[in-house]
């Protein structure tokens, strides 16, 4: 812990390609020197959700732009680096594929150490870039691609106490907004539709609340969403605005609803370990709902213990968080060769039984 | 050996991971594994023993031939992203190579290059006095017109078939491919910016969704 080291992250798994180089002198906070973020909304856009090919298309050529942009705001040269860090997984392979390999192209002409992160894990550490959080800590994951509670023990040490065991609830906002006619991606379009609705005229489900644990599901909620929209289409013709109003707002308060309850039962298996400075972070791009992160604080401020959300830029996909989580790997020895393979799927904690899609190929998350 | 000429190509487009070592057109080391799965795990290590024979590093190298496909998508994206990534870091071009040309080059007169685009299509490109046309995708019904008695060359995926259709006869490639695309990558001297982008020739495949959103009504 002695070196101040300056990474490279690179950052491709879904839709947004990025590169980002953050610099940490011991004994002060971490600094953010660049972070590029170049996302596809409008490539996907018509087909209302993330193309894996179509992803992985652009990826291929945006990498280098963006790390190029990167050195450039930092002001930096290749022989400024430590090392270069790289998305390997969990994620599209396609666009992870990309990635290690523009990631082992750099390292082979620069003589850069390689170090693959798990995208997964750049999420989880990122409240210590922002909020220096010590470990362990309690963490909810949660985006388009993932949900689950973590305690982060070390940078390499995880456990996870529940998930979703089927819809990421990212997936959840986007399936609902596209029942719904509104525009992809659909968390910031459901929000703002629910501004004006009355989140209790419809009791949608509250899955899995009746079951002991932190998992969750979000695919039945789903089903009753279209349901209660064909009904309200036979009735009227149509949906009318503040009807589609009424169910965004009911939908929200349903799955913040399934957050608190589930962050209680977490916070209370995370506090059974004593931790010495308790905390619970949130990150992905869902925890950038408000009505979500209210709901959140406000079980948080029940238990007394503080609660971390990192600025909305470094909620959703960004490099900065791979820079960072390749720097605590680097610092703790890790290094990868050039044999480094891009994993689609790759859980942080190894020891919990898989929750979904337990194949020949692993656990997904 | 002068280092300002040396090219590295390789090409992972197709199920191998090929590479070859030239400075100007002279071949110093060239490797070729065929490999269905893990080019990405193999290709670096293959380039850097194929460096390593010739004794030379990264940073001896002028310039970067790469094979962009058509084929299969995502060993076409392993070779682009990798050749991408040492233009960046050792601040040398890289240019891309159409497989279709790499299997043509070296032959003379008007040759018709043909790849396996699989479900009976047809990747297909035509050069020497045929030439003009960019590459495409096609079927044994859709096959190009080219101008009569032209006694065109066929290289490549059913040269037989393609070669009785157009009245041509069989050729082989002359070169191995990493081969063939350094050989291209050199003559492309004077293009030092551009870079190597993948030839899919085929939209990726996406529908929008099935089910029509709603009528909104106010």
């Amino acid at each position: 812990m002695t070196e101040t080291l300056t990474i490279l992250g690179l950052e491709s798994s879904c839709d947004d390609t990025a590169a980002a180089i953050v610099r940490h002198i011991p004994g002060s906070m971490p600094e953010i020197l660049a972070s590029v973020v170049e996302g596809q909304n409008d490539l996907h856009a018509n087909f209302g959700g993330v193309v894996p090919e179509i992803a992985a298309r652009a990826h291929v050529e945006k990498l280098d732009t963006c790390a190029e942009q990167a050195l450039t705001q930092a002001k930096l040269g290749f022989s400024d680096l430590d090392a270069i860090a790289v998305t390997a997984g969990p994620g599209l392979i396609g666009g992870v594929l990309s990635g290690v390999m523009f990631a082992k192209g750099l390292c082979a002409g620069t003589g850069l150490p390689l170090v693959g992160v798990n995208h997964l894990a750049g999420h989880a550490l990122t409240p210590r870039l922002t909020n220096q959080l010590a470990f362990p800590y309690l963490m909810l994951l949660v985006s388009g691609g993932h949900c689950q509670f973590l305690v982060v023990h070390a940078a390499d040490e995880y456990t996870r106490l529940g998930g979703t065991i089927d819809d990421a609830p990212g997936e959840a906002f986007d399936k609902v907004a596209r029942l719904l006619g509104l525009p992809q991606p659909g968390g910031p379009a459901v929000e703002q539709a629910a501004k004006s609705g009355e989140p209790m005229r419809f009791a949608f489900p509250r899955p899995l609340l009746d079951r002991p644990g932190c998992d969750m599901s979000f695919s039945g909620l789903k089903t009753a969403i279209l349901r209660e929209r064909d009904r309200l289409i036979a009735e009227h013709g149509g949906l009318r605005q503040t009807d589609r109003a009424d169910v965004c707002a009911s939908f929200q308060a349903s799955v913040a609803a399934v957050f608190a309850e589930k962050t209680r039962r977490a916070l209370s298996e995370y506090l059974a370990l004593n931790p010495t400075q308790p905390a619970f972070a949130v990150a992905g791009g869902v925890a950038a709902n408000s009505v979500i992160r209210a709901s959140l604080e406000t079980v948080c401020n029940e238990f007394d213990v503080p609660f971390a959300a990192p600025p909305l830029a470094l909620c959703t996909d960004n490099a900065a968080m791979i820079a960072w989580a390749g720097l605590e790997r680097f610092r703790a020895g890790y290094r990868n060769d050039m044999s480094l393979s891009a994993r689609p799927r790759w859980p942080l904690d190894t020891r919990s039984p898989a929750l979904l899609g337990s194949g020949k190929k692993g656990a997904k998350a | 050996m002068q280092p300002d000429s040396l090219t590295l190509a390789f090409d992972t487009s197709v199920a191998h991971c090929a590479a070859a070592l030239l400075c100007g057109d002279k071949v110093l080391h060239e490797m070729a594994e065929p490999l269905a799965k893990g080019q990405a795990e193999r290709l670096f290590p293959l380039l850097q023993e194929l460096l390593a024979k010739a004794d030379v590093g990264w940073k001896d190298l002028a310039r970067i031939g790469v094979g962009v496909g058509p084929g299969n998508f995502t060993g076409i994206r392993i070779s682009v992203s990798a050749a991408r990534g040492l233009a960046l870091s050792c601040g040398i071009p890289a240019v891309g190579v159409s497989s279709l040309a790499a299997q043509a080059e070296g032959l003379d007169g008007p040759v018709i290059s043909v790849l396996d685009a699989r479900n009976g299509n047809y990747y297909f490109q035509s050069f020497g006095n045929l030439d003009g046309a960019p590459p495409t995708r096609c079927t044994l019904e859709t096959l190009p017109q080219i101008p009569a008695r032209a006694d065109p060359a066929v290289v490549g995926f059913e040269a037989a078939l393609i070669a009785k259709h157009y009245a041509g006869h069989i050729c082989l490639p002359i070169f191995p491919t990493a081969v063939a695309i350094g050989r291209i990558a050199n003559r492309q001297k004077h293009d030092t910016k551009s870079r190597p982008v993948p030839l899919y020739l085929r939209a990726p495949d996406a529908a929008p969704p099935k089910n029509p959103a709603p009528a909104i009504l106010p």
